[in-house]
């Protein structure tokens, strides 16, 4: 590897800090505007909302690792990238486990 | 399952704001004071509380991680390799509950917190940071540390013990609803050579990961209640907020006992909950 590790992972902080930062607020306000709604007696807009909020809530961690496949593979660091990958993949995996055994 | 009223509403957001602290200050998601919180004082069913918990952690773990990135407090390479183990271990986690009691996964975790804080209490005054000009290692890393007034480097020792607690954190962790930074964070500082700061940072990076495929999994089930989780996530944005600011100015030694504390509050806890 010719590029010194810390300058690799400058540019992949800032990058982790900002997928998490926008998956976070994104969160706040579904899950705030769907409590205020629900205990206002908007159930069933409030429900949409708060749902919203829970499933953007659960994107933010697979999106950061998906963000962090991109950055090694785009600094060539092989290593890194199967490592993250697998990670990945056992997230995938905890979601089609969730589809399938999904109560109808 | 409690009926949901704008009392019960306000509690859970304050459950929410003590866990958020925790990971702000230490790198816990809190879920291991959470989940007992929700079951025994406040009814909700186990799954539920577990799945309540895990949504906290990520939130937990969203908030302090975007709070403190660009500060070089985040190993981000470190963490990663620990997140395979991590990841393993969650994989085996069915296993290991077809294995063992849950009582029996209770008790031994209790004993565990209670020998971790003493080895954390025995190595108070030993400090991890290194001077700046010592090559950190492959994994190893740099900040700046107000309270050392400089740059402090550290170099990761003892591999397979950071590796083997991140497995066991994985691997209770959708079980007990945790994120398993009470495992990870004390056996980083002091066994693997990390600085208290730099292993909370980088623990509540980890625990969001750790704490995903569990919660999407209770969801998908319909085990995890919107209307409850709402407040507690709330909460703990709030919390950690909050936990991030002050942990900047408190000590490293003040840190380290504040975890040991916390780690026999645990170890009480477990306890507590294999004897129900």
């Amino acid at each position: 590897m010719s590029v010194p590790p810390r300058i690799e992972l400058d540019g992949l902080e800032r990058a982790v800090g900002r997928v998490l930062r926008l998956g976070i607020a994104a969160t706040t306000v579904c899950l705030a505007a769907g409590l205020v709604l629900s205990l206002l007696g908007a159930g069933s807009q409030g429900q949409l909302l708060l749902e919203t909020g829970l499933v953007l809530l659960l994107a933010t961690p697979v999106a950061r690792v998906v963000v962090s496949v991109v950055d090694y593979a785009r600094e060539g660091d092989w290593l890194f990238v199967v490592l993250t990958i697998v990670v990945l993949l056992q997230l995938a995996g905890s979601v089609i486990a969730a589809l399938v055994h999904r109560p109808v | 399952m409690p009926p949901i009223t704008a009392l019960l509403v306000f509690i859970i957001f304050a459950a929410g704001v003590v866990a958020g602290g925790l990971g702000g200050v230490l790198g816990l998601g809190g879920g291991v004071f959470l989940v007992p919180f929700l079951h025994l004082a406040l009814g909700f069913p186990l799954r539920s509380a577990a799945a309540i918990s895990l949504a906290t952690v990520i939130a937990t773990s969203s908030t302090a991680t975007a709070g403190r990135a660009g500060k070089h407090l985040i190993n981000l390479r470190f963490g990663m390799v620990l997140e395979v183990a991590t990841v393993a271990g969650g994989l085996a986690g069915g296993l290991t509950a077809q294995l063992f009691a849950e009582s029996t996964l209770e008790r031994l975790f209790g004993v565990m917190a209670i020998v971790v804080a003493v080895v954390v209490l025995s190595r108070l005054n030993r400090r991890n940071v290194l001077h700046a000009s010592v090559d950190p290692g492959r994994l190893g890393g740099a900040f700046y540390e107000a309270e050392s007034g400089g740059m402090v480097t550290y170099r990761i020792k003892r591999l397979p013990a950071a590796l083997a607690a991140s497995f066991l954190a994985g691997n209770v962790s959708s079980l007990l609803g945790l994120g398993g930074g009470i495992i990870k964070v004390p056996v980083l500082n002091a066994w693997c050579g990390m600085p208290m700061r730099a292993a909370a940072a980088t623990s509540a990076f980890m625990i969001g990961v750790t704490a995903t495929g569990g919660a999407i999994i209770y969801f998908g089930r319909g085990d995890l209640p919107a209307l409850a989780a709402a407040p507690a996530v709330l909460g703990v944005r709030l919390g950690s907020a909050v936990g991030l600011r002050w942990s900047q100015r408190a000590s490293a030694r003040w840190l380290k006992m504040l975890m040991a504390g916390i780690l026999v509050v645990v170890g009480v806890v477990m306890f507590i909950r294999s004897a129900r």
